[in-house]
């Protein structure tokens, strides 16, 4: 089977469906999924350490849905041949912040659990890489404007 | 500062409607009513060669350099 783009878009669309499962799921287990981490933990203990675990994790899932949803829009544009536009650039942006919002709350949350510290160098990582793709679509944009403004 | 250019003075002159001229060079209409409308940001010389031809005249007679710019 040849392998195309559309195929590939569609591939990482279904990515985007599997991750948004995946953090529905723990939406909706939150809770007990805090709990079970604390017995797990032997650097968690207190009633204070599950609400903090808590914090994190809803405010984690905020990023990430803004996350999910950018790269799904972006996705789609990209499906209707919608490539180096305003939109999409507005799309990484939000994408970049969405990771250093992330990277933000785990440094907060590496005070009380510090393998956080972890998750905040990945995901800031992750956003210095988006941002830079973001620069390139910009440059890429004002080119492609350019063309179409060539008669 | 701008280019401006004076493509309806010619087409008036040589009485050819748009349609006809763009048919003529050989872009489209959009193409050509973006070069009308001064929206153009750069032209091919490959276009300017045919608009010369098919206008019967000089670049000079098309563009026009103007130190104020068109929107203020």
């Amino acid at each position: 089977m040849k392998w195309n783009q559309n195929q590939s878009i569609r591939l990482s669309q279904a990515f985007i469906l599997l991750f948004s499962g995946i953090l529905l799921a723990v939406d909706l287990s939150a809770l007990w999924l805090a709990q079970w981490f604390i017995q797990f933990s032997m650097a968690l203990s207190d009633s204070l350490h599950y609400r903090l675990l808590l914090i994190t994790l809803y405010g984690g899932s905020i990023f990430a849905w803004i996350l999910l949803y950018s790269l799904w829009k972006l996705l789609h544009n990209m499906k209707q041949s919608i490539v180096f536009d305003p939109a999409n650039i507005q799309l990484l942006r939000w994408t970049g912040w969405a990771c250093f919002g992330g990277a933000l709350l785990c440094l907060a949350s590496s005070f009380y659990y510090l393998p956080f510290i972890i998750i905040t160098i990945a995901a800031a990582f992750v956003g210095l890489i988006v941002r830079i793709v973001k620069n390139v679509f910009v440059v890429a944009e004002s080119m492609k404007n350019e063309l179409d403004y060539t008669v | 500062m701008d280019i401006i250019v004076n493509l309806d003075v010619m087409m008036a002159k040589r009485k050819i409607s748009a349609g006809e001229l763009a048919e003529k060079i050989g872009i489209t209409p959009a193409n050509l009513s973006i070069l009308k409308n001064n929206k153009a940001k750069a032209i091919r010389f490959s276009t300017l060669i045919a608009l010369c031809n098919e206008l019967e005249c000089q670049p000079g007679d098309l563009l026009e350099f103007r130190r104020e710019s068109l929107e203020h």
